[in-house]
C-alpha cells in the first residue's frame, strides 16, 4: 500500500501560478478557492531582499488535525494516506477549517460563477458547475485530495504535471527507493510547522 | 470525475494544438467532453512546453467562452471618435459587414493601395504572416506595422541580435552555461519568446549550480531565483555593459583572441582618416594583419580563416598598428579597447547605481568562469569535432532595450559576450529562438543556414520580415506613412505618426497619399503604444475608416474602431506554422525541432471567423486572390526556409481558388512532403525532426563572422542625413544623426537627465507571468490570480521612500510625469525595489465598458510615455519606457 | 515586508457562532447559579426561577443558531458521531444533557413538589453539566489549531468567566422584570456586589489573555487587530465591563440593607451591557482569528489580506 506523498523544491519553483490554476481548472473550484495556493514572502532588507514563492497545499497529514476534530466523521484518512471529506457525511461546521495549521480547507456555500451575475453560465461554467457539485459540493468543506481520481488513472496530480519548473515531485513515501524519498533524504527535505505534530507528507526542499 | 459525470459523457478526447495568448507558441492539449472544452494541458510532444505550458494557457477556457467575447459583426452608429466616446455600437450581418469593408478598400485602391494601413497584434505573430502579409503584397501598400510600435520588442533587440546572431534574442544555452548575466529580461522566469521551456531550462540549470546574475531595479522573479541580484537604475544597462567590457579588457586583460580573429571583424584593418575598413586596391575586400607573414591580407584569406575549430591558420593582428599603403592602420579591436577605457568602474557606478566593485567583481567573475581556451567535442553529423566551451553569457531584452539608447546598448550588452568567444556555442549565447537550421532531411527545409557577405559579415538567410538586419538597407526616398524607407535601422517609428505634424511631414517628404483605411488585426494599440492621447488624436483618428478583427471590444475598437468583425481564438482555428518561422519563439538547445500548428478544438462560436479565412474572402471580393496567393507563396519562400515548390505554390493566377485548409495543407506537404500534411500533423499538433550538433553550436561550423565595430553605420548615417536634410526634415525633428558610428556608446535617458527635483521617482515597466500586454486581464481566473499576487496589480514602492513621502501600504497614489500626464494606482510597500524606483506591471489599468473583468485593475503605466523625439533612440527610433515621475496621495 | 499589511483571517465563523457560544455561556451561567442558589435555600428562591427560566431556552436558541451556520444542516443528525476526538461533537452531547436535565429541573422545581434528593442529583449533574457546557465555548476554540490566538490556553478560562457574569446578568435582569422589589431588594444588593467582583475578575483575564497573545507573534496579529475594532474596546471593554462595574458598585451602594430604595432601571441597563459586551467578546474573538504565519528557510509567509475586488460589475455586453 503506498504512503502518497509530495516534494516541492523551492530552488526550482519560481511562483509561476501553473499549479494553481491547474488546480483549479482540474477541480472545477469557484471564486476564492485554492486547494493549491502559491504564497509570496519576502526576507532581508535592501539591496540584500529576497523573495520566494511557497506553494501550498494540503499536506495531507499522518496526522490531521482535520479529521481529529470532525464531529460527524466526514473527513477521513484513505489507506494510502490521503486525507478526503465524504460530502454526504459533511454537516458543514467548518470546525475542520479552523483546526487545519495550512490553511488547506475551504467552503462554499454555493457555487459562484466568475462572471458578473445575472449572466447566463458559459457551457464551460456550466460543465465546472456540475462537476464541482458533484466531487466537492456546497454547504461542506473541501480540499485538495491529491488528485487521488488521476492517481487512480495512472496519471500525475494536476498541479505536479503542471509544473513547468518541475519544481513538485509526486510519490510513494513507503517506497525508500522512491524519485520523493530519495530527495527528501538527500536534500533534508522540511515539512511546515513540524512542532504541530500533524506530520504533513508535504515536503519542501530550501530554495538555495 | 464521479462515475455519475462519467456515464453522462459520451465524448471526451484530448486535442493536441498550440496555445496563442503570448508569442511563445507553446505545444498544448486541449479537453473536449460532449464539444465542451473543460481543461487544458501541455503536449509532450511539441518540444516547445514539453508536456508544460504556463498560468495563462490552463485560464483559456474562460477566454474561449468568455460571455463579453465578440460574437457577431458590429458597426459603430456614433461617428464621433475618440477616448471616452461611445461608439453606439450595433450587430450587423457578415454580408453587410463584408460589403462596406470591401467598399472602402475599393475606394482607397482608386485613391491609392498605400493608403491601406495594416496594424497587427504581435501576440498573434503566427497568423501575421499570413492574411497581412499577403494582402499588403496583393493589395499593394506597404504600410503595416505590429502593436507596440515604437515601444514594440523589436526595434532595439531584434535588430541588432539580428546583426550579431541572425536571431530575435539571445540567450544562455541554459543546458551548459555556468554564469550567466541577465539585463532586463524575464527569459526563464515568466516571459520571453520561450516562456515555458525556458523555465523548465533554467529551473534544471538552477538545480545543477548554474549562476544568474541579475540586474533589476526589482527583485523580479528572475532576480528572486537569480544567484544574486544587483539593482541598477533603469535605462543604465548600456554603461554598465561597457563597464564590463573595459574591466575585462584592459583591467583584467580576458578576452578570446581566437575568436576575435576568426570569428568577428576586431582584425579588420581600420583607416584613421575616417574610421572606414581598410580595402585591398584590387578586390576591395576589407583587409586584415597577418602576424606571421608580416603583412596585410584579405579578410578571408585561407591563410588566416578558421571556418571550424581545428582548422589552422595564421594568428592576425588585434593590437598595435600597421602601415598598408603607407597609411597607419589600427584592428578594430585595438580601436575598441582604447574607445572603452573611458567606462570605468567609478563612471559606471556614478551612471548605474552599481558599486564600482561589483563591476570588477563580475567582470572578473564573468571572464574567469568563460574558460577561455577549453573545448568540447561534439557528435556532429560529420562525426566528432572539437568547439570552444565557454559555459557564461550576458542576456537581456524589453528591459534593456527599452530606451533612448536602445540599439548602443543592445549591443553593448551583447558584446560582451563576443568578447569572450561565448556566442552560439557550447554554454555561450545563442541566438533565440534557435535561427540555424539545415532542415528536414526529407525536403531540406526549413533551411536557415547564415551567409558572408562579400565583407565577411554575417547575413541571416531567413528573418521574419521583409528587411533583413544586414546588409543594411540602402535609405531611400519615403514611401511609407512612417517614412520608414528612409530609416534602415528602424523596424517600426512611432515618433513620426504620432506626432501632431504628421500630415505636414508627408506632405514635405512628398508623400502622395494620406492614410484612408486601417485594418486592424488584434492589437489594442490604444494601451500598448503610449499615451493614449497621442496615439488615438495624432494616429488613428487621421484614418477614415477603421476596421478590427478582435476577441474583444477593447478600448481600441471603442475609441476608433468603425467595424469590429469577431475573430475566432486560437482554439477556433488553423495556422499552419506556428513555432516557426524559427527565428521568432524556437525552443532553445539540443531538443528536436519542433513545427507546431494550430487547429480548431471547436468550431468557430456564434459567428465568429477565422481572421485568415475572412481575409481570403476579402480579397476574393477585391478580385485579388491571386495576389493574394503570390504574397504568401513569396511570404512562406523569406520567411520559412525555401521556396515553394511549383507542385505545392497557391495559384497565383487566381484560377484556382484555395481553402484555408488547403493553403495551410500545400505549406505543410511542401515544407515535409506529400505524406506529411495537415492530416498528418494534427495527430500529434507538431512535426518534429532532430537537430544537428553542429545547428545547435554553429558558430564554428560557418565562416561568417559579426561585426564588433560597426563601420557600415558611419556610411548608413551619412546617408540618411543626407537624405533627412534634402527633405528639410529638421524643419520637424531635429534628429541626431551622431549615433550612426563604429564604436558602441551609452547615452542617457530623459530619465537620468531630468532636473525638476519633484519628479523623483524612476517608474518601469515589467510583465507578470500571468497577464499578456493587455489581452489577460478580462480573464477571470487569471485577473484572480493576480489579486492573489501582492504586486501584480500594484505599484511597488521601497518602505523608506514610502515613508519618507508618507505613504503607507495599499495607499492611493498619483504618478505624474514631467509633462503633466498622470495615472493612477495603490502603492504596495516591498523592501525589494531599488529607493528610487517605482514598478507597474503589464499593460493594465483598462478602462472599457467591454471588459469590465479587466476594468480599472491595476496601472495603465503606458499614459506616462512619451512618443516625441525626445523620448526615442535616434538609432533605432525605439521609445522610452522609463518615465520620471512624481508620486502623491490620491483622494 | 510592509508591517501594515494584515494576514489573512479566518472568515468561516462570524456572528451565528458568536450567538451560539455566547447563549451556550449565558445558558450555563445562569444555570449554575440557579442550581448552586437552590442548594443555599429560600431566600434566594426567585433568583432561581429565574435562573431556571433562562438555562434550558437560552441553550436551545443557541443550537439553532449553530445549526443555522452549518453548510448542512440536515446531517446535524451526525453531530455526535465522534466525541472521541471531536469537540464539537462532545458539546453535542455536554449540550444535549444539559438541556434534558434543565428541562427537567425547571418542570420538576416550578410545577411539582418533587424536591429533596431527586431534585438534588438532578441539580448536582446539572451544574456539572452546565460547567462543561461553559468551559466547553472555550475548548471548542482552544483546540483549533487553524488559530493561534484562540490556542493561548487562555481563551476558556476567559469564556467560563464571561460565561458566568452573563449568566449573572441575565439573573439580575430577568428578576428586574419579574420580581417585586419588596422581596428582592437584599439579594438584588448582593447579586450586585457579586457582579462587580464578577466583572473585575474577567477584567483581569482578558488582560492577562492579550498580554499573553502580545508575546507570540501569530496571536499579536490578532490581538493588534482586536484592539483596532472600536466594537472590543468601546462596546466591550468600557461599555461592557467598565460602565456595568461602576452601575453595580452604586447599586450596591445606594441600597440599604433591606434593600430599599432600589433603581431597578440601573440594575437593568447595567445587566444588559454587560450581556452585549459578552456577545462581541465573542465575535471579536472570533473575527480576529488570524491563520498561522508558515516560517520556511528564514522566509515568514503570511497570507497576505489585501482588499480584493469586489465581484466584476455588469459592464456593457457587445451587441448580440
Ligand atoms: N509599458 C509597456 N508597454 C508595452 C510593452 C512593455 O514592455 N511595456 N511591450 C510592448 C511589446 S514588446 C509589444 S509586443 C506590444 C504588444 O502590443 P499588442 O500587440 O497591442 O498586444 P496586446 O496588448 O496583447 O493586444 C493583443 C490584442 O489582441 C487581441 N487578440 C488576442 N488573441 C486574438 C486573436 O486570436 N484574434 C484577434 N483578432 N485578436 C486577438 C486581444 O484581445 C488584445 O486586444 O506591447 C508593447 N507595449
Ligand atoms: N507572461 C508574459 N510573457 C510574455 C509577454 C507578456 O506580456 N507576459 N509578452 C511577450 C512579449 S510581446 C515580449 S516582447 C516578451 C518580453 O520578454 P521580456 O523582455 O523578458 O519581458 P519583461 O518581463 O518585460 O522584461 C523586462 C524586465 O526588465 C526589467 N527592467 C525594466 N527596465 C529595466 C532597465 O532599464 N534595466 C534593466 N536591467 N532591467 C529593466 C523589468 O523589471 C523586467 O523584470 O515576453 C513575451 N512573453
Ligand atoms: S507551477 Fe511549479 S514553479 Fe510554478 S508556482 Fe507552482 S510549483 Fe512553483
Ligand atoms: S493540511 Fe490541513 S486539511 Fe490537510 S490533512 Fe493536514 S490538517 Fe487536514
Ligand atoms: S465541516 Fe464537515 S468535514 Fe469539516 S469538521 Fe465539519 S463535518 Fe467535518
Ligand atoms: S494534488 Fe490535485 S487537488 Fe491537490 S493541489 Fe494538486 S492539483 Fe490540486
Ligand atoms: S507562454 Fe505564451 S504560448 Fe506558452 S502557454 Fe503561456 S501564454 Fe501560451
Ligand atoms: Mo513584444
Amino acid at each position: 500500500m503506498p504512503r502518497w506523498g509530495m516534494v516541492i523544491d523551492l530552488k526550482r519553483c519560481y511562483g509561476c501560478y501553473a499549479c494553481v490554476m491547474a488546480c483549479k481548472v482540474a477541480n472545477h473550484s469557484p471564486p476564492g478557492v485554492f486547494w493549491a495556493r502559491i504564497l509570496k514572502g519576502e526576507s532581508g532588507s535592501f539591496p540584500n531582499t529576497v523573495r520566494q514563492a511557497l506553494p501550498v497545499l494540503c499536506m495531507q497529514c499522518d496526522e490531521p488535525s482535520c479529521m481529529e476534530v470532525c464531529p460527524t466523521g466526514a473527513t477521513q484518512q484513505t489507506d494510502d494516506g490521503i486525507v478526503i471529506v465524504e460530502q454526504d457525511k459533511c454537516m458543514g461546521c467548518k470546525y475542520c477549517i479552523m483546526a487545519c495549521p495550512y490553511g488547506a480547507r475551504y467552503s462554499v456555500e454555493k457555487w459562484e460563477s466568475y462572471f458578473p451575475d445575472g449572466l447566463p453560465l458559459s457551457p464551460y461554467e456550466e460543465f465546472a458547475k456540475r462537476a464541482w457539485e458533484e466531487k466537492s459540493g456546497c454547504g461542506v468543506a473541501t480540499k485538495c485530495d491529491f488528485c487521488r481520481d488521476r492517481i487512480a488513472e495512472g496519471r500525475e496530480p494536476a498541479c505536479v504535471e503542471a509544473c513547468p519548473a518541475d519544481a513538485r515531485i509526486f510519490g510513494d513515501l513507503a517506497d525508500p527507493n522512491s524519485e520523493v524519498s530519495i530527495l527528501i533524504k538527500q536534500n533534508r527535505g522540511e515539512v511546515l510547522h513540524p512542532e504541530l505534530g500533524n506530520k504533513p507528507k508535504v515536503y519542501y526542499l530550501a530554495p538555495r | 470525475m464521479t462515475a455519475a459525470t462519467q456515464n453522462r459523457i459520451e465524448e471526451d478526447v484530448w486535442i493536441p494544438t498550440c496555445c496563442g495568448q503570448c508569442y511563445c507558441m507553446c505545444g498544448i492539449k486541449v479537453r473536449r467532453q460532449n464539444g465542451v472544452v473543460t481543461e487544458i494541458a501541455g503536449n509532450p510532444d511539441a518540444p516547445s512546453g514539453r508536456g508544460h505550458t504556463c498560468v495563462k494557457a490552463l485560464a483559456s477556457p474562460h477566454l474561449l467562452y468568455d460571455p463579453y467575447r465578440v460574437n457577431y459583426p458590429l458597426k459603430r452608429t456614433n461617428p464621433e471618435k475618440g477616448l471616452g466616446v461611445d461608439p453606439k455600437f450595433v450587430r450587423i450581418s457578415w454580408e453587410e459587414a463584408l460589403d462596406t469593408i470591401v467598399h472602402k478598400l475599393e475606394a482607397c485602391r482608386e485613391k491609392d493601395p498605400r493608403g491601406a494601413y495594416f496594424q497587427a497584434t504581435t501576440t498573434q505573430a503566427s497568423e501575421i504572416r499570413f492574411g497581412v502579409i499577403g494582402f499588403m503584397k496583393g493589395f499593394g501598400t506597404p504600410n503595416y506595422w505590429v502593436s507596440g510600435g515604437g515601444l514594440h520588442c523589436g526595434n532595439g533587440a531584434h535588430f541588432m541580435n539580428g546583426i550579431m546572431h541572425a536571431a530575435w534574442s539571445i540567450i544562455p544555452d541554459f543546458a551548459h552555461c555556468n554564469y550567466a548575466l541577465n539585463f532586463g529580461c524575464s527569459k526563464g522566469h515568466g516571459a520571453g519568446h520561450v516562456a515555458v521551456q525556458n523555465a523548465t531550462q533554467a529551473a534544471d540549470a538552477r538545480a545543477r549550480g548554474f549562476k544568474n546574475i541579475v540586474f533589476d531595479p526589482f527583485q523580479s522573479a528572475q532576480a528572486s531565483k537569480g544567484h544574486e541580484w544587483v539593482p541598477i537604475r533603469v535605462g543604465t544597462d548600456g554603461a554598465l555593459a561597457l563597464g564590463l567590457i573595459n574591466s575585462l579588457l584592459n583591467e583584467h586583460g580576458i578576452y578570446d583572441a581566437e575568436y576575435l580573429m576568426y570569428k568577428t571583424n576586431a582584425p579588420y584593418l581600420i583607416r584613421p582618416s575616417d574610421g572606414r575598413y581598410m580595402r585591398d586596391k584590387e578586390t576591395n575586400k576589407p583587409l586584415v594583419w597577418d602576424l606571421v607573414d608580416n603583412g596585410p591580407k584579405a579578410h578571408n584569406d585561407p591563410s588566416v580563416t578558421r571556418v571550424e575549430y581545428e582548422d589552422v591558420a595564421h594568428e592576425v593582428a588585434l593590437l598595435g598598428s600597421y602601415p598598408v599603403d603607407g597609411v597607419e592602420c589600427r584592428p578594430a579591436f585595438d580601436l575598441l579597447k582604447e574607445h572603452v577605457k573611458k567606462y570605468t568602474p567609478e563612471y559606471v557606478e556614478q551612471v548605474t547605481w552599481v558599486p564600482a566593485a561589483t563591476v570588477s567583481r563580475i567582470a572578473k567573475e564573468f571572464g574567469e568562469a568563460a574558460e577561455i581556451g577549453s573545448t568540447v567535442t561534439i557528435q556532429t553529423s560529420k562525426g566528432p569535432k572539437k568547439i570552444p566551451k565557454r559555459p557564461v553569457a550576458t542576456h537581456f531584452f524589453r528591459g534593456t532595450q527599452g530606451h533612448v539608447n536602445s540599439g548602443w546598448t543592445c549591443l553593448s550588452v551583447d558584446l560582451v559576450n563576443h568578447m569572450v568567444g561565448a556566442a552560439d556555442t557550447w554554454g555561450g549565447a545563442f541566438g533565440l529562438g534557435a535561427a540555424v537550421g539545415s532542415g528536414y532531411e526529407g525536403t531540406g527545409k526549413p533551411y536557415q543556414i547564415p551567409y558572408p557577405c562579400p565583407d565577411g559579415l554575417m547575413v541571416a538567410k531567413t528573418w521574419v520580415y521583409d528587411h533583413v538586419p544586414y546588409p543594411m538597407r540602402v535609405p531611400k526616398p519615403p514611401t511609407r506613412l512612417d517614412l520608414h524607407d528612409m530609416f534602415p535601422t528602424s523596424i517600426y517609428n512611432a515618433f513620426t505618426i504620432t506626432s501632431p505634424r504628421w500630415m505636414e511631414l508627408l506632405e514635405r517628404f512628398k508623400i502622395p497619399y494620406k492614410p484612408d483605411v486601417m485594418i486592424n488585426f488584434g492589437s489594442n494599440s490604444v494601451m500598448t503604444m503610449g499615451n493614449a492621447e497621442a496615439v488615438t488624436e495624432n494616429f488613428l483618428k487621421q484614418f477614415n475608416f477603421i476596421f478590427s478583427f478582435q476577441l474583444y471590444i477593447t478600448e481600441f475598437e471603442e475609441a476608433v474602431a468603425d467595424i469590429v468583425l469577431p475573430d475566432a481564438c486560437f482554439l477556433e482555428r488553423y495556422t499552419p506554422a506556428v513555432s516557426f518561422p524559427s527565428t521568432f519563439s524556437h525552443p532553445q538547445g539540443e531538443d528536436d525541432w519542433g513545427w507546431s500548428i494550430r487547429q480548431p478544438v471547436v468550431e468557430p462560436l456564434y459567428e465568429r471567423r477565422d481572421f485568415n479565412v475572412v481575409m481570403l474572402d476579402i480579397c476574393k471580393r477585391l478580385g485579388i486572390l491571386g495576389k493574394y496567393y503570390k504574397g504568401l507563396n513569396d511570404s512562406i519562400g523569406i520567411r520559412y526556409g525555401g521556396e515553394m515548390d511549383e507542385k505545392y505554390k497557391l495559384v497565383e493566377d487566381g484560377s484556382v481558388e484555395h481553402s484555408w485548409e488547403d493553403v495551410c495543407d500545400r505549406m505543410l506537404k511542401d515544407r515535409f512532403g506529400e505524406e506529411h500534411g495537415l492530416e498528418h500533423v494534427r495527430q500529434k499538433g507538431v512535426f518534429t525532426w532532430p537537430k544537428k550538433k553542429e545547428d545547435v553550436y554553429w558558430k564554428w561550423f560557418n565562416p561568417v563572422r559579426v561585426p564588433v565595430y560597426f563601420e557600415y553605420f558611419i556610411d548608413s548615417g551619412e546617408q540618411i542625413a543626407k537624405l533627412w536634410d534634402d527633405f528639410g526634415g529638421q524643419d520637424f525633428f531635429d534628429l541626431d544623426w551622431s549615433r550612426f558610428k563604429a564604436l558602441a556608446d551609452w547615452y542617457p535617458c530623459p530619465t537620468h537627465t531630468e532636473t525638476k527635483s519633484e519628479y523623483d521617482m524612476h517608474a518601469f515597466y515589467w510583465r507578470a507571468v500571468m497577464h499578456c500586454n493587455s489581452m489577460t486581464q478580462q480573464n477571470p481566473y487569471l485577473d484572480e490570480m493576480s489579486q492573489e499576487d501582492p504586486y501584480v496589480y500594484a505599484v511597488q514602492m521601497h518602505q523608506d521612500t514610502a515613508a519618507e513621502k508618507g505613504l503607507s501600504d495599499g495607499d492611493h497614489v498619483w504618478l505624474e510625469n514631467p509633462e503633466g500626464h498622470r495615472v493612477k494606482g495603490w502603492v504596495a510597500l516591498t523592501d525589494g525595489i531599488e529607493p528610487h524606483h517605482l514598478a507597474i506591471a503589464a499593460v493594465a489599468g483598462h478602462w472599457g465598458n467591454y471588459m469590465p473583468i479587466a476594468k480599472g485593475k491595476g496601472t495603465f503605466f503606458n499614459d506616462l510615455v512619451e512618443m516625441d523625439l525626445p523620448h526615442t533612440d535616434p538609432l533605432t527610433f525605439n521609445q522610452d519606457i522609463c518615465v520620471r515621475v512624481k508620486i502623491y496621495k490620491a483622494n | 515586508m510592509d508591517p501594515k499589511v494584515n494576514g489573512q483571517i479566518q472568515t468561516e465563523w462570524g456572528w451565528l457562532v458568536a450567538i451560539y457560544l455566547f447563549l451556550g455561556g449565558v445558558g450555563g451561567g445562569a444555570y449554575t447559579i440557579a442550581a448552586v442558589n437552590g442548594f443555599m435555600g429560600e431566600g434566594l428562591a426567585l433568583s432561581t426561577r429565574v435562573g431556571l427560566w433562562i438555562g434550558f431556552p437560552a441553550l436551545l436558541i443557541g443550537s439553532l443558531f449553530l445549526l443555522a451556520d452549518l453548510g448542512s444542516p440536515m446531517r446535524a443528525v451526525l453531530a455526535g458521531m465522534k466525541p472521541a476526538s471531536s469537540w464539537i461533537a462532545r458539546g453535542f452531547w455536554i449540550i444535549t444533557v444539559f438541556m434534558i436535565l434543565a428541562f427537567l429541573h425547571l418542570v420538576l422545581y416550578l410545577y411539582t413538589d418533587i424536591g429533596g434528593t431527586v431534585l438534588d442529583v438532578i441539580a448536582g449533574a446539572g451544574i456539572v453539566f452546565a460547567v462543561l457546557t461553559m468551559a466547553y465555548t472555550g475548548i471548542l476554540l482552544g483546540a483549533s489549531k487553524g488559530i493561534p490566538f484562540w490556542r493561548t490556553g487562555v481563551v476558556p478560562v476567559v469564556f467560563v468567566v464571561s460565561a458566568v457574569v452573563t449568566g449573572h446578568f441575565t439573573i439580575m435582569l430577568g428578576m428586574t422584570l419579574f420580581g417585586e422589589v419588596a422581596v428582592m431588594g437584599t439579594s438584588l444588593r448582593t447579586m450586585a456586589l457579586e457582579a462587580a467582583i464578577l466583572v473585575a475578575l474577567e477584567v483581569l483575564v482578558i488582560l492577562f489573555f492579550l498580554q499573553a497573545a502580545f508575546k507570540l507573534p501569530d496571536p499579536r496579529e490578532s490581538a493588534e487587530r482586536i484592539l483596532r475594532r472600536r466594537s472590543f474596546v468601546v462596546g466591550y471593554f468600557i461599555l461592557g465591563l467598565a460602565v456595568p462595574f461602576v452601575l453595580m458598585l452604586v447599586v450596591y451602594g445606594s441600597l440599604a440593607q433591606d434593600g430599599a430604595g432600589i433603581s431597578l432601571p440601573l440594575v437593568a441597563v447595567g445587566a444588559l451591557l454587560g450581556l452585549v459586551g459578552g456577545l462581541i467578546l465573542r465575535q471579536s474573538v472570533l473575527v480576529c482569528g488570524a491563520l498561522p504565519t508558515l516560517n520556511i528557510a528564514g522566509f515568514q509567509f503570511r497570507r497576505i489580506a489585501r482588499p480584493k475586488e469586489r465581484k466584476p460589475s455588469m459592464g456593457m455586453l457587445p451587441p448580440q
